[in-house]
């Protein structure tokens, strides 16, 4: 056993600081037990730490002196020695004296008891708050997953037809018309499967009271085929079906759309090639 | 008083050997947990609660172990460590530096912990940058050394042999001042 090598490894000094686990403590004191060496370094190194922490230690506030001793008053054992000459007056007591201590235990016990009690039910209802918090989020997250789920399956719906279908590209465009000039929709219309997609390129935000509506314009007439959402820019979104229109063209309508189109607040159009 | 004295005295619950165990030992164990907690009314609350408890439970405190002092060193300084952990104190307080220390003492209008100040600026003196950083985290900021090691990338031997050197400068230290 190399006692050097263990006195120089650090170890005494975790020991000294309280930073070994329970059987490398009992390792240190039976080493220290076995070789003086070691029991003297050891001596040596509590001194120096108790002087370490002395020397830049500071004293507590005078306050603090008070307090403690105040908390720590029931803990100390009253001197006894005056009142033994009084003994013989004592012996009368003490038929008396089990009762009293008794009824002072059971209070003891009574407090103890409540107070356990009342321990454990705010950790309880503390945990249960803890728990009903996490159930919320729980379902919160639920919700949102389903909500991300459906959405995806939207947009793969609406990538099966894109793929699948006959679509062809009606850009719809404001140049042309005095309203937005740089106004940019693009229209995907498979007319076999009356299906109508439109993304909406540029089109200025409106207010509140107005909607964009969008029309296929064929042999009837322009008909209105659902209102265009001017902030979802960039996605496509579904309109309704049409088999039949030679032109497309956007407006702006009072909130929910028209029955027919406001000539004048037209926005963009798009011939069918 | 000796100290086998002191432990009877103290496991009879005797007061007076109470009022002396902390006229003795307050100041060196109050410093043990204000370098960690550096605000003063918290520290004392800390303390507080410690010294209550050394006194509770001095049953438990078993001589063939170590002695007193280290015993009560140690609930101090986990009581401080413990509170620095908790809701109450701010992450902020955690980087506490031995420079922070000492200004908190200069900047003090009471003349004890002015002078207090040059004896902990004298104790530190000699440290190399390594065992400076040592003292730092494991004194000031209730680091222990397997959270220096893992934080830091430490090795866990390097450690202890820098813990044991950087101890044995301010043992050097305390001799000479």
């Amino acid at each position: 056993m190399d006692i050097q090598a263990y006195i120089t490894s650090g170890k005494l000094e975790l020991f000294l600081l309280g930073e070994l686990s329970e059987r490398e403590r009992a390792e240190v004191v039976s080493m220290a037990a076995q070789y003086p060496e070691i029991q003297q370094e050891l001596d040596e190194l509590e001194q120096a730490m108790f002087d370490i922490d002395h020397k830049i230690g500071v004293a507590p506030s005078a306050g603090i002196k008070a307090k403690i001793f105040d908390s720590l008053d029931s803990e100390f054992k009253e001197e006894t020695k005056p009142i033994s000459n009084t003994a013989p007056a004592q012996g009368k007591v003490v038929p008396l004296s089990p009762w009293k201590s008794f009824a002072v235990a059971a209070s003891l016990v009574a407090v103890l008891a409540s107070s356990v009690a009342i321990f454990y039910a705010s950790k309880f209802y503390e945990k249960e708050q803890q728990f009903t918090a996490l159930l919320q989020e729980q379902s919160v997250m639920a919700d949102n997953l389903n909500q991300v789920k459906l959405e995806f399956e939207a947009k793969d719906s609406q990538l099966d037809k894109l793929v699948a279908g006959d679509f062809r590209l009606v850009k719809l465009k404001g140049e042309s018309l005095n309203m937005q000039k740089d106004a940019s929709v693009n229209l995907f219309w498979d007319q076999g499967a009356q299906e109508v997609f439109v993304a909406v390129n540029n089109l200025n935000e409106l207010s509140d009271e107005y909607d964009y509506q969008l029309w296929a314009i064929g042999d009837q007439g322009p008909i209105g085929i659902g209102l265009v959402n001017e902030g979802e820019k960039m996605t496509l979104q579904q309109m309704q079906a049409v088999a039949q229109a030679g032109a497309f063209a956007i407006t702006i309508e009072p909130k929910g759309g028209s029955e027919s189109p406001t000539l004048e607040k037209l926005v963009v159009i798009g011939n069918v090639a | 008083m000796e100290e086998q004295q002191l432990i009877a005295g103290l496991r009879a619950k005797d007061r007076k050997t109470t009022e002396y165990l902390y006229e003795k030992y307050s100041r060196a164990l109050f410093g043990v947990i204000s370098r960690i907690i550096f605000d003063k009314d918290i520290a004392e609350e800390v303390f507080h609660d410690s010294f209550v408890k050394i006194i509770q439970k001095i049953d438990r405190y078993e001589e063939s172990k170590g002695r007193l002092y280290t015993w009560m060193a140690n609930i101090c300084r986990n009581s401080a460590i413990d509170k620095t952990r908790s809701k109450e104190i701010s992450q902020s307080s955690k980087t506490n530096t031995i420079d922070d220390f000492v200004y908190g003492l200069e900047s003090n209008s009471d003349t004890m912990d002015q002078v207090n100040a040059i004896g902990v600026k004298e104790l530190m003196n000699d440290l190399n940058e390594d065992q400076r950083f040592i003292i730092e985290y494991i004194y000031f900021k209730g680091y222990t050394h397997s959270e220096i090691s893992e934080e830091f990338d430490i090795p866990l031997g390097t450690v202890k042999s820098r813990v044991r050197a950087a101890i044995q400068v301010l043992k050097k230290n305390l001799d000479s001042i």
